[in-house]
């Protein structure tokens, strides 16, 4: 094999590193180890996990039973309602700030008025915080707002997502101004170039987008710890966190439950991993 | 995948920033000023939504947190809150507890910080020689960063606990059995390593991108002049890596900062304190003690510690932007 040979994109100079090779295997064994392991205990009984923990033997990574009964389990309890309640906010949150991400991303992008840069440079800063360092006082004022134990109290702090807002403008700045312009000759409105032109051609930056918010909101667990206490809006990761402290007995449970959470955004990226490189990069950039 | 796109985007931006000025421009001369004030308009009503959530989810609650630890009030708001000026902060720098609780911060992202940057250097590195199977081993490795935190801290405290599988493994090799959580010496350590295997694939999918970025003729450059791995390591990847690197440390930083899951569901801050940092402090002052005003206190100087870290770490890795990845 010549230096120069390149199996497609991304492949280093050189010839197949072994050392590489060997390294590469052993390490990600150490780090899909336990994922795995918690998997195998999501689909096993209680007794067997007990068995299995001490001492060493194949066991512990062999079941002697599989079946989805943990599952079952886990949803007839508390955790099923949970679950649905994380969806919907979730699907809540998407919608909303998506909307809102793309409309401000559009006139960031592609719209000229004064202030625009201080602007962007706003909403970048505004995402550089973390959101858990506010948290705190912000539940102070949905208090004061009667928006603690509230849908939308879940929702809202999810809306505003900085990423997602740089991602679709760094898009939008990529599509051609002649499409615009040919739009507006027509008469079209900006929010009918935005809707007929710009949103058509951004299938991946959207998505990549939607994504970003949904994780977000998905592995949440301060935000609904301090801004609800209703049981009926509690939220899957609290629930298993609930269930965890209060009967831990019951590990085969607590294993489908954080596979159950990991499921969907694994589902998720593994259907949008295209746009997944996309945003590493996006973000790495800035 | 990923390299596809890292090799569009420099000649994109440098297409997108030509066409815009031009287009700007442009429109400057030509446009009536009613089209203009139009397009402002139409601005500031796609703004809105955006602005208003930034001003009321993340600069109200700064002023708030700010103004609320200035005053005093009774658990539960009894009485009006009073004037305290500093105060709070008075109270707070008087206890021995409090300092401990920052130096185990600092501690904790001096050690957490750097430990999971260089294994996931390390690992981009490996990942993006040639090996067989390549992107099967990078998804290996980024599944864990997959799972809801909740989830994976709960498995490792089943994992590490005096009779669990950690320590089966430990007896098996012939070593001794770990204490990790319930011990006030291993019980941080411990949070490392849970927070390191979730944290670590993440990190490492931005650094590959990285490196993918860049220049192939840079490796062959230093192929041609005979540089071994490490070499071509030092003198070709880091330099060429600090954008992606920093973006990585900062980012990773923020986020141990405020680092909350697994010692509310694993440790509860001890044994012994041994693992109260400040995220978890001033959720324990503000809701377990309902000191709400100490608790915004500690917020603010949660935030100020953690942007000095921040800027220490711009001034570490910016100091000279090597050519080629602007």
């Amino acid at each position: 094999m010549s230096p120069r040979t390149r199996f497609g994109v991304g492949h280093r100079v050189g010839r197949t590193s072994w050392v590489a090779t060997v390294s590469a295997v052993l390490l990600s064994l150490i780090f899909i180890l336990p994922a795995f392991w918690m998997m195998i205990n999501s689909l096993r009984p209680t007794v067997d996990i007990f068995e299995s923990l001490w001492p060493l033997s194949p066991r512990v990574i062999v079941p002697t039973s599989l079946g989805l009964q943990n599952y079952f389990t886990l949803f007839s309890g508390s955790f099923g309602r949970a679950f649905l309640v994380s969806m919907a906010v979730c699907l809540v949150t998407v919608v909303i700030g998506l909307a809102l991400s793309v409309a401000a991303a559009y006139a960031l992008a592609v719209l000229r008025f004064p202030g625009r840069n201080a602007i962007f440079a706003a909403v970048v800063i505004s995402f550089m915080v973390p959101f858990e360092a506010i948290a705190i006082p912000l539940s102070q004022l949905f208090n004061d707002w009667g928006l603690t134990n509230t849908f939308m109290g879940l929702v809202l702090p999810g809306v505003c997502n900085g990423l997602a807002i740089f991602n679709l403008r760094q898009h939008f700045l990529s599509v051609p101004t002649s499409y615009r312009e040919a739009a507006t000759v027509d008469g079209a409105s900006e929010l009918r170039v935005l809707w007929s032109v710009f949103v058509p051609v951004s299938g991946p930056a959207i998505s990549n987008s939607a994504l970003l918010i949904f994780l977000g909101q998905w592995s949440a667990y301060l935000w609904p710890l301090i801004a609800v206490s209703s049981p009926n809006l509690q939220v899957a990761p609290l629930a298993l966190a609930k269930a965890f402290t209060e009967h831990s007995a019951d590990y085969g449970a607590t294993f489908a439950g954080a596979m159950a959470l990991a499921i969907v955004p694994a589902t998720l990226m593994l259907v949008l991993q295209r746009f997944f490189g996309r945003l590493a990069i996006g973000s790495g950039e800035k | 995948m990923s390299h596809m796109q890292s090799k569009r985007m420099p000649d994109e931006r440098l297409a997108v920033g030509l066409g815009a000025s031009r287009a700007g421009a442009n429109r400057t001369k030509r446009r009536p000023s009613r089209q203009r004030r139009a397009e402002a308009l139409w601005a500031a009503a796609f703004l809105a939504p955006a602005l208003a959530a930034i001003l009321a989810l993340r600069l109200a609650p700064a002023a708030e947190a700010l103004v609320t630890s200035l005053y005093r009030g009774l658990p539960g708001g009894l009485r009006p809150q009073v004037f305290a000026g500093l105060g709070n902060y008075q109270m707070l720098f008087a206890n021995q507890a409090y300092w401990e609780t920052i130096g185990r911060t600092i501690v904790f992202n001096l050690v957490i910080n750097p430990l999971q940057i260089a294994v996931a250097l390390l690992l981009a590195v490996v990942m993006t020689r040639k090996i067989p199977a390549r992107s099967i081993w990078r998804v290996l490795v980024f599944i864990p960063a997959t799972i809801p935190i909740v989830g994976s801290s709960i498995a490792w405290g089943i994992a590490l606990q005096p009779q669990g599988p950690v320590n089966a493994i430990l007896a098996a090799l012939g070593g001794s059995t770990q204490p990790f959580f319930t011990s006030p010496q291993q019980s941080m350590a411990s949070i490392i390593l849970v927070a390191s295997w979730i944290g670590i694939g993440y990190w490492m999918i931005f650094l590959i991108s990285g490196i993918d970025a860049i220049p192939e003729e840079l490796f062959e450059a230093a192929k041609l002049d005979k540089a071994g791995p490490i070499r071509t390591f030092f003198h070709v990847t880091i330099p060429m890596l600090k954008r992606p690197l920093l973006f990585v440390l900062v980012a990773d930083t923020v986020a141990n900062f405020v680092l909350f899951v697994p010692i509310q569901v694993l440790t509860g801050g001890g044994p012994e304190s041994s693992t109260t940092m400040q995220m978890f402090n001033a959720y324990r002052t503000t809701f377990g003690h309902s000191a709400k005003n100490m608790g915004a206190a500690e917020v603010v100087i949660l935030c100020l510690i953690m942007l000095a870290f921040v800027a220490v770490q711009f001034r570490l890795l910016r100091e000279d932007d090597p050519r080629g990845t602007k």
